[in-house]
This record gives structure tokens, sequence and C-alpha cells, in this order.
């Protein structure tokens, strides 16, 4: 296991406790806030990943693009449906057993993802809310899983989609105040079999503080709201299976540490988050996160 | 001698004043005529939040303009004249939003 990024991570943990005012919605996970009934919300976030750190003498070095679109609906205040559809760019650098270093890729529409999101507690005051709220989903083989190029099938894991179709449920807490916002989230995503592969199954746990920084005093009205956000995601990942047989260099426990910013309007909110690796605990030689930054916008209409 | 204003430089001026009045900020008072209610609306924590119950109220039958205050949680609602607000659909429409109404009156005089 290895710590990465720790001066970073504290450093912000500090500049935390000392915003004395305050603490919106999670960047890398969903949160248990309603949606208005026969209302939409629109969000985008635009992915740059980065993965380098390979113990494999193939020196990997993985490089993804992309977009991901959510629309929210509200079918009634406490029952929301949300799709989601990325669009990726992968671009896996490699050095073949044969010493060349090549370039694989590949880009469109990856695996769309479908789920409900039912409120089964609410407990609401003057201005503070605290909701759990179950959600249960399938991702859908959407994306292309046979994609090739001149050396042959690209491998599974730079497919845009799995071919598979996965179902997965979880929970989400939200505690909002004018002042700040927890979320917490587990998720377990039930991966399946699809030309002989099978991912292996997702567990994480996630969590969100959103601090309010601006405006320190609250005025009359609706003013905008900024503010600083930390989120934590422990992911663990178990081992893919090819034909039957696990793959020893995949799967495993990752902790990130993901430090951001958000700005939130009546109509609109554009944030940014950068999600650092502080321990990767992951099997045999499987590639490594260097770190991973979302910008994106909701629009509420 | 009296010296009469050229007909142009009247529509000139009138022009003007025109336009002045359509640039002028109208006030945000409701007319006599105007009922306003008052509700406030628990849950509320973020402005993303609040549109949600504006808009909610803004599809109630007769409702002119609806203005929150998020630190406060209250919601004032402007009726366009001669209309009312009951009880029943402010609450539904607070909690079509996702929210809780604690409290509904109307205000004494509008404007």
């Amino acid at each position: 296991m290895r710590l990465r990024h720790p001066a970073i991570a504290l450093a912000f943990l500090a500049a935390l406790a000392f915003v004395s005012q305050t603490r919106a919605a999670p960047q890398t996970f969903n949160t248990a806030l309603p949606i208005a009934e026969d209302e939409f919300v629109l969000r985008e976030q635009f992915i740059y990943r980065n993965a380098t750190d390979d113990p494999s003498l193939a020196d990997r070095r993985l490089r993804v693009l992309g977009g991901v679109s959510v629309l929210g609906y509200g079918v009634t205040s406490d029952l929301a449906v949300f799709g989601v559809l990325p669009y990726l760019d992968k671009e896996l650098d490699l050095i073949t057993p044969g010493g060349q270093r090549v370039t694989r890729d590949t880009s469109g529409f990856a695996d769309a993802r479908l789920f409900g999101r039912y409120t089964v507690f609410k407990d609401d005051a003057q201005g503070r809310t605290f909701r759990i709220a179950p959600f249960l989903g399938l991702e859908l083989p959407t994306g292309d899983d046979n994609d090739r190029d001149s050396l042959g099938r690209l491998p599974a894991p730079l497919q845009l989609g799995s071919g598979s179709w996965d179902a997965f449920g979880g929970i989400v807490l939200t505690y909002q105040t004018l002042d700040y916002q927890v979320d917490a989230q587990a998720i377990y995503k039930l991966n399946t079999e699809a030309n002989n592969f099978e991912f292996g199954d997702e567990a994480r746990l996630d969590a969100s503080l959103q601090y309010r920084v601006l405006p320190r005093e609250l005025e009359s009205g609706v003013p905008g709201f900024l503010y600083a956000v930390l989120e934590g995601n422990l992911l663990y990942t178990e081992k893919n299976e090819m034909n039957g047989v696990t793959d020893p260099n995949s799967g495993g426990t990752a902790f990130f540490l993901s430090p951001g910013i958000q700005y939130v309007t009546k109509r609109w909110i554009i944030e940014g988050i950068v999600q650092l690796p502080i321990s990767q605990n992951l099997n045999g030689a499987a590639l490594e996160d260097d770190f991973t930054v979302r910008v994106g916008f909701r629009l509420n209409f | 001698m009296t010296v009469m204003p050229r007909p142009t430089a009247v529509l000139h001026s009138l022009v003007v004043a025109l336009l002045i009045c359509f640039f002028l900020p109208v006030p945000a008072t409701a007319a006599d005529d105007q009922a306003v209610y008052t509700l406030q609306a628990d849950g509320l924590a973020c402005p993303f939040c609040a549109y949600g119950i504006e808009k909610q109220l803004n599809r109630t039958e007769g409702v002119d303009s609806v203005e929150t205050d998020i630190k406060t949680g209250t919601v004032v609602i402007t009726m366009t004249p001669g209309a009312t607000l009951n009880e029943t659909d402010a609450k539904r429409a607070v909690e079509a939003a996702g929210f809780t109404m604690r409290e509904f009156k109307k205000k004494d005089s509008g404007g």
C-alpha cells in the first residue's frame, strides 16, 4: 500500500478546519436531495483521467478524456429517475513483449446507466434537511465491446463497453444546512459475463463535505453560494475473470481524496474537483491512477 | 409673442419620456387588489432547491410572482389581481418540490 499526495490532503483538511462560517451536491457521486415533481435536472461533467503508475515492464500509460451527461427527472418529489450516458476517448500507451512502444485507443459512447432513487426518510426543519434514499439501477451494454485496431481486439478494460448487463444498488444519505452539507453513499455493482470476460464486482463507500465560504453572511433573497468541497471515495474491486480464470493483475482497494469547489445558484451550478489517490492497494501489476480531474455544470430547467 | 414648440420637439420629448418610463425599475410591490401570502418552507437550505419551490408555486393558477428568502425559508407569493391562494394548493406545491410547508398566512394588505 502506498500513500500519495498526503501533504496536499492534510493541507486541504487543515484549510477546511479554518473555514469558520460554513459549508452543496457531491461531484464524485449522487445526493439524496430532491428533484421537484415533473422537473428535469441536467448535469454535464468533463473528465480527464491519468493512470501511469505501472508496476509491470509494459510501462502502460492510460489517458481517458470524456464527458458524462446525466439527466434526472422527478417522477414525484420522492421518486427520481436518472439516465447517465458517458462519451469517452481512451488511449493506452504500452511496450509490447517484443519491446516496441505502441498506442491503442478508442472513442465513442460507453455503457449507459439507468437508475431510480426513492426517498424513504425525510426530516425537514427551518434551514436544514436530512434524507435517506436507496437507489437501484442497471448498466446497459451500449458501448462498443468489440473494438479492434491493427494489433487485434482491444483488451476488455480498454473497450468502451463491457457487453454485459450489470445491476447496481445502494443508499445515499444527505444532511444539508444553510452552512454546510454532508453526503454519504454505499454502492455495490454486480458485474456479469460477456465475451468470456467478467469484470470483478465493485463496492464503494463515498463521503462528501461541502462548506459554504461565500457569502460569509447570508443576505435576503437567494444569493449564489460558493462551497469548498472535500470528497473521499473508498473503492474495492474484485479480480476480473477471463474464460473462467481469475486475472491476478486486477482488482484491489483504492482510496481517493478530492478537494474541489462549487458555485451554486438557483438555475445552475458550476463545479470542479481533483481526485487524488491517497492509497492504492491493487492486486499484482494492476495499473494505478495518478489523478482524475472533473469539471462540469448542472442546470435546473 | 408666444413661441409655440415645434411638433417634432413635442414628439421627441414624448418618446424620451416613454423610454424613461419603460426602463425605470418597477417597484416589486403588489397592487391593492393583489393578495399576498407568505409560507415557511422547511428543508430549504440551498439555492438550487429554491428554484423547485418557486417553479411549483408559479404553476399554481393565479400566482403572479414568487420570492424566496433562503435565510429564513420564507416564500412570498403575490397573486394576480382578484386571485386567491388556498393553503391546500400551497402545501401541494411545496411538497411537490420535495419540501415541507410549516406555516401559511395571508398578508393583511397587498403592497
